[in-house]
């Protein structure tokens, strides 16, 4: 019989071997019961440390660390540079978001202006109803957490005009504060959660985030511009931070 | 927030555990993650964009803990080093105490060296593989798995024990 060390033995339950050892380490534990026993225990030994350690990971991160990476973003220089892509070349990402955007957008879009969360007014896609009006007066530092729409980040796009992402059940996108109110630049599939400790709208969806980066000028938003940029009436060419 | 901190911030359900792992209960462990992440955004720019955040990060959690640890050997001398198991006075009751009242498996883990708490955080809470965890420790393979190996014959001893 061949003999298995514990060097070998521990590599096995992590998964460390290649075909041919791990093959060898299977047949000599089926001949040798104490060599078995031995597995056993190292793989107690595993869901022990699993059990203790695992929920960890799982619980809800306290908010001060939420908070610290949070709040990090001010204390950044203003001009970090950023590495964009050519315009033209983020214009046709954002084109051919937009066409998808529209293509989703279609379902959403209500017969009547008042109805729906979104509309399209002279060719624009806007924004209507509750949707507009959690992006007129939501803050996503203080958003209540049953909204049914969550705003994520706000930020300025190259025009100066002041953007929002957003989550809501039916859609989440972003949104841009214009003459005729909030133009809807894209749409991507709502959420649809009603988690409790679903903070950051869009979070978790990265065709939002990603268009937001592209279009953003300089660094989103922090709470106090936020707060500013709303009591303001979301006013164009906010100085850029 | 940047693409830095996004990424930090998915990486910290994953960090705690680690920091709850190497210390020895919670509170001490949301400290010890507390100290590392204000080391890791003072240091950002010392993160090469495109390498892994995870393993970047987790070294830090690690240093920082070697840290408070050589703190605390100083702090208290009349502590000796935990394999010889022998404390004096005073500081022995306080600790014995503390030891009662811990986890039987924050309780083997205190007892192993650092070397081998780190490389079982690393290998069997963290599940990196050998290779990414020497590296991160900067250990050549066969010092972590020799390390592994006694670091686990001892937790199993102790808890079958218990």
């Amino acid at each position: 019989m061949m003999t298995i060390d514990d060097d070998m033995l521990m590599a096995f339950v992590d998964g460390e071997l290649d075909e041919v050892s791990r093959a060898r380490v299977e047949r000599a534990v089926v001949e040798d019961p104490v060599l078995m026993d031995r597995l056993e225990q190292q793989k107690r030994l595993r869901e022990r440390l699993a059990a203790h350690y695992g929920p960890t990971a799982e619980e809800e991160v306290p908010e001060r660390f939420r908070a610290m990476l949070e709040s990090n973003v001010v204390a950044l220089p203003a001009a970090a540079p950023r590495i964009g892509r050519p315009v033209w070349q983020s214009l046709t990402a954002l084109a051919a978001t937009l066409v998808l955007g529209l293509a989703i957008g279609r379902t959403l879009l209500a017969p009547t202006p008042a109805a729906g969360p979104l509309a399209v007014e002279g060719g624009v896609m806007v924004a209507r109803g509750e949707l507009a009006q959690a992006l007129d007066t939501q803050l996503a530092s203080a958003q209540p957490r049953d909204a049914a729409t969550r705003i994520g980040v706000t930020f300025a796009n190259n025009d100066g005009r002041p953007c929002r992402t957003f989550d809501s059940p039916a859609a989440a996108g972003i949104a841009c504060h214009g003459d005729t109110g909030w133009q809807v630049m894209m749409t991507a599939a709502g959420s649809g959660r009603q988690r409790a400790d679903y903070r950051q709208a869009g979070s978790e969806n990265l065709l939002v985030q990603q268009t937001a980066q592209e279009m953003m000028a300089g660094e989103p938003y922090d709470d106090a511009a936020e707060r500013r940029a709303r009591d303001s009436g979301w006013r164009s060419n906010t100085p850029r931070r | 927030m940047q693409a830095f901190e996004r990424e930090l911030l998915t990486l910290l359900p994953r960090l705690r555990r680690f920091a709850r792992a190497l210390a020895r209960d919670s509170a001490d462990a949301d400290d010890l993650l507390q100290v590392a992440l204000e080391r890791a955004l003072k240091a950002r720019d010392q993160w090469a964009a495109g390498t892994r955040l995870d393993a970047w990060m987790m070294r830090i959690v690690r240093n920082c803990w070697i840290d408070e640890m050589r703190s605390r050997t100083r702090r208290a001398r009349t502590f000796v080093p935990e394999e010889e198991g022998e404390m004096t006075g005073v500081d022995m009751q306080a600790e014995l105490d503390a030891r009662a009242e811990m986890h039987a498996v924050d309780r083997a883990m205190a007892n192993l060296s650092p070397e081998q708490r780190e490389v079982i955080a690393l290998v069997l809470v963290e599940g990196l593989a050998y290779r990414e965890a020497a590296e991160l420790l900067e250990i050549p393979i066969g010092t972590l798995t020799s390390r592994l190996t006694r670091g686990r014959q001892a937790l199993a001893q102790m808890l079958e024990a218990a």
